[in-house]
């Protein structure tokens, strides 16, 4: 479905990302891991269209992307959970869940989505009229997975979507991400709890100082004694 | 510092000398009008381009000081050089008496701050207008004395403006370097956090309106004889308050030298226009420069050619602050002693119960966990603590002071520092100011230069060293946080909250984490930290306190508390159990 080749971006003369190549496949829920600075972030945004390509190609459904503005990339049905949440925080709860189902394709059935969200997120459907800004952190990190969900996409790009969520949370989280994932969208997913992210992946690759330094499946990976080290530390035993 | 303004009135003194050549009398009138636009561009940046409260209001202040000259001289009989300090006096009482109002009511920033301060002007303008201050025709000063301080009146009101001029610019440069002006450049970013972090915000912003104004005032004040009649529809026309607008953006606003380097080029490219027969031309071509400038130099003309320096502290500098934490911090041994307790704490907004009633007591030395469901009070208690917001009811008290009615940069001075769950720097300021800023405002309260040594020792301690001239755009989130907690810690907090400093870090960033708040509590400071990360609550917490929906649902030891059903249920889920 997205396939990157050989792609390399670069804030001013420095390059945050080099040579990455990463292929997602329909329905695959691929995860990215790797140490905070290791261009994580940019990767997602530059799927998302944020970030222009200074080499390489990235394809979404066989089609070059590469040069295409961000808002056409949300028309065709990439949707993104930001890091640091990036709400409309003047706005209300339930008109920025709504502007989520801006696209075309999901505006008919915005109404149904909003349900979904709420029954995925109850606390959110008790403060639907607040303003976004007046949530807890944790709450506005429920908006914003709300309101990627909204756009019904085909491809969901996660960027950190656990953090700042309490236990029962990333839990209840987690198991909705495998919902949807069932449901049919392809994903890609950054996450700092790398086992929960393993343990719902179908394929992941370590980004390391804006290369892949290792890529396979998540059983795989789980084995080789650096990654447990650096990545999965103590997080099997309390997460 | 003293170099500079040695320089400047070094300057000053050479250009006294300038009657002395004889020149025709249209040069001194030019460079006149170049002075008095360096004073009214200049003195406009002190509050706006400084604090980023952009005011159109300058022309009232200015007119303040036209028309306090014109009424004296001409009604009262007052010297002309006489009216100058009452123009400043009056202009700066003005001020102070719309800031007190304006800078009460919350955060009036921006576009409301803009029209606010025009439409000051414009009530101004009319009362001027309707009473016998003016009445209509307008006021002569053509039988004011002009004082003798030059054989001629054009080298007279040279000169005036010239002393103008230099005063207004050492006021400028000395606010940039002294306390008030970093304040201000921190309240340009994020009043908020610079609250918290000590800075007197509400005063800082007065007193930087009341320089402002008290310069336009006695611009006016001399203005006024120089033109000799003063009318309201030229006084307050929209020229002045447009004219330093455009001067300061175009020369640079977080410059002390910026307005006087727009200004200069501005009034010399006006009057090159005139002189010739070309002055639409002079208006567009203006315009057009300045165009330019927003689009390609956003910083203005000074902002792009004077990079900030870099403080690339010598090795041997970093060497000597590897130091560790007990060099620093007196170190003080754990006691029972309470050092804050809170009591039926409650907040709401709009409706929303956010605390119903908290009571929390943390001693001297300890390290108190603080966890819950999301949107359960957690951030807003650490808020109403540091001052943030105010408690809707209950009591804080603090090491033997009451906190409930203390404005945050208050409580900050007594010693409690926080962080922001999402990293929240000065924008504009680097790694190294963001932190030295820290140390001048907060529980320490050091001077600069003891604030910056002070600073490199965080910076190194967090590991940011290597980024200390870098600005916070170029940090990942791992730093940011860090940032945050070198800020936190430079103020020599008796009472550290922590904000989720640990979401989003890798597993052995947390270790690393883990091991630093240890490493701090072990100096004395008491610390209460909200965070979701189960691992590093049961490493660090000597008691973990549970609020669900505003209220303590459970409190006590880590593993005591974390076995209870309502805990279970309420926050961790059945994984957990």
């Amino acid at each position: 479905m997205l396939e990157l080749e050989r792609i390399r971006v670069s804030y001013g003369a420095a390059p945050a990302i080099v040579d990455v190549s990463l292929a997602i496949g329909e329905r695959e829920l691929v995860c990215v891991v790797g140490p905070n600075g290791a261009g994580k972030t940019t990767l997602i945004n530059t799927i998302a269209g944020l970030h222009r390509i200074d080499a390489g190609a990235m394809r979404l459904e066989g089609r070059d992307v590469s040069r295409l503005p961000a808002h056409r990339f949300c028309e065709q049905g990439v949707a993104i959970v930001p890091e640091g949440r990036r709400l409309f925080t003047g706005m209300t709860v339930r008109e920025n869940l709504e502007l989520g189902a801006y696209r075309r394709a999901a505006r008919a059935r915005r109404v149904q989505s909003l349900e979904r969200v709420c029954a995925l997120f109850p606390a959110l459907a008790q403060c639907l009229h607040r303003p976004a800004g007046a949530l807890s952190g944790g709450q506005q990190q429920m908006v914003a997975i709300g309101r990627a969900l909204m756009a019904e996409p085909r491809l969901l790009l996660l960027d950190e979507p656990s953090l700042g969520l309490a236990p029962l949370i990333v839990t209840a989280l987690f198991e909705t991400i495998r919902t949807i994932a069932a449901g049919g969208v392809t994903m890609l997913l950054v996450e700092q709890n790398v086992a929960l992210a393993l343990e719902v992946a179908s394929r992941a690759y370590v980004l390391e100082e804006g290369r892949i330094a290792a890529a396979g499946s998540p059983a795989e990976l789980s084995r080789r004694p650096e990654i447990r080290r650096a990545y999965l530390g103590l997080t099997e035993e309390a997460r | 510092m003293m170099r500079t303004l040695g320089t400047l009135f070094a300057a000053g003194v050479a250009l006294a000398c300038v009657p002395l050549l004889k020149l025709p009398a249209f040069y001194e009138s030019f460079l006149y009008l170049v002075f008095f636009w360096i004073v009214l561009a200049t003195s406009w940046n002190i509050l706006s381009g400084y604090s980023g409260y952009f005011s159109f209001g300058h022309g009232a202040f200015f007119g303040t000081g036209m028309y306090a000259t014109a009424t004296l001289t001409t009604k009262a009989g007052m010297p002309f050089l006489w009216t100058l300090p009452v123009c400043a006096a009056l202009a700066a009482l003005f001020g102070v008496a719309i800031g007190a109002v304006v800078f009460r009511a919350g955060r009036l920033r921006g576009e409301l701050f803009a029209l606010l301060t025009l439409a000051v002007s414009y009530v101004l303008a009319t009362v001027i207008l309707n009473t016998p201050i003016d009445g209509g025709p307008g006021v002569s000063l053509a039988a004011v004395a002009i004082p003798q301080l030059a054989p001629t009146a054009p080298s007279t009101f040279y000169l005036l403006a010239l002393a103008a001029a230099i005063v207004t610019l050492a006021i400028a440069y000395a606010v940039q370097r002294a306390a008030l002006g970093t304040g201000l450049f921190a309240i340009h970013d994020d009043e908020d956090v610079a609250e918290v972090l000590g800075v007197p915000t509400y005063r800082y912003k007065l007193a930087a309106l009341a320089l402002s104004c008290a310069l336009a005032g006695a611009a006016g004040g001399i203005h006024a004889l120089f033109v000799s009649y003063v009318t309201v529809g030229e006084t307050f026309s929209i020229v002045v308050p447009l004219s330093v607008v455009l001067m300061s953006v175009l020369g640079g606003t977080r410059h002390w030298l910026g307005p006087a380097i727009g200004a200069a080029l501005v009034t010399a490219l006006l009057y090159i226009f005139t002189a010739s027969d070309y002055a639409v031309a002079g208006r567009a071509a203006v315009g057009l420069i300045l165009i330019v400038v927003i689009l390609f130099m956003p910083q203005g003309v000074l902002g792009r050619f004077v990079r900030r320096k870099p403080k690339p502290a010598s090795g041997l500098e970093f060497a000597h602050a590897n130091a560790r934490i007990q060099d620093l911090t007196p170190s003080v041994t754990p006691s029972g002693e309470t050092l804050l307790s809170a009591h039926g704490v409650s907040k709401s907004f709009a409706g929303v119960q956010a605390l119903a009633g908290v009571d929390l007591e943390v001693r001297r030395g300890e390290i108190v966990g603080l966890v819950g469901p999301n949107g359960s009070g957690k951030s807003t208690l650490i808020n109403v603590v540091s001052g943030h917001y105010r408690a809707d009811g209950g009591r804080i008290a603090f090491a033997g002071h009451d906190l409930t009615a203390l404005s945050a940069h208050r409580i900050a001075r007594l010693g409690i520092a926080r962080t922001y769950q999402i990293p929240r720097p000065f924008a504009h300021l680097s790694v190294h100011e963001n932190v030295t800023l820290a140390a001048m405002f907060g529980h320490a309260g050091l001077p600069r230069a003891a604030a910056e040594r002070e600073a490199r020792r965080w910076l190194e301690y967090t590991a940011l060293a290597p980024k200390a001239a870098a600005l916070p755009r170029e940090l990942n989130l791992h730093q940011r946080k860090f940032l945050e907690l070198a800020r936190a810690l430079a103020a020599r907090p008796q009472l550290l909250l922590l904000d989720e400093v640990l979401s989003g870090l890798t597993p052995a960033e947390i270790d690393g984490a883990i091991a630093l708040v240890k490493d701090i509590r072990a100096q004395g400071a008491s610390i209460v930290f909200v965070e979701h990360v189960m691992r590093a609550v049961m490493q660090l917490a000597d008691r973990i306190v549970v609020l669900s929906y505003g209220r303590v649902i459970a409190e006590g030891s880590p593993a005591a508390v974390m076995g209870r059903t309502a805990v279970v249920e309420a926050y961790l889920g059945k994984a957990h159990a």
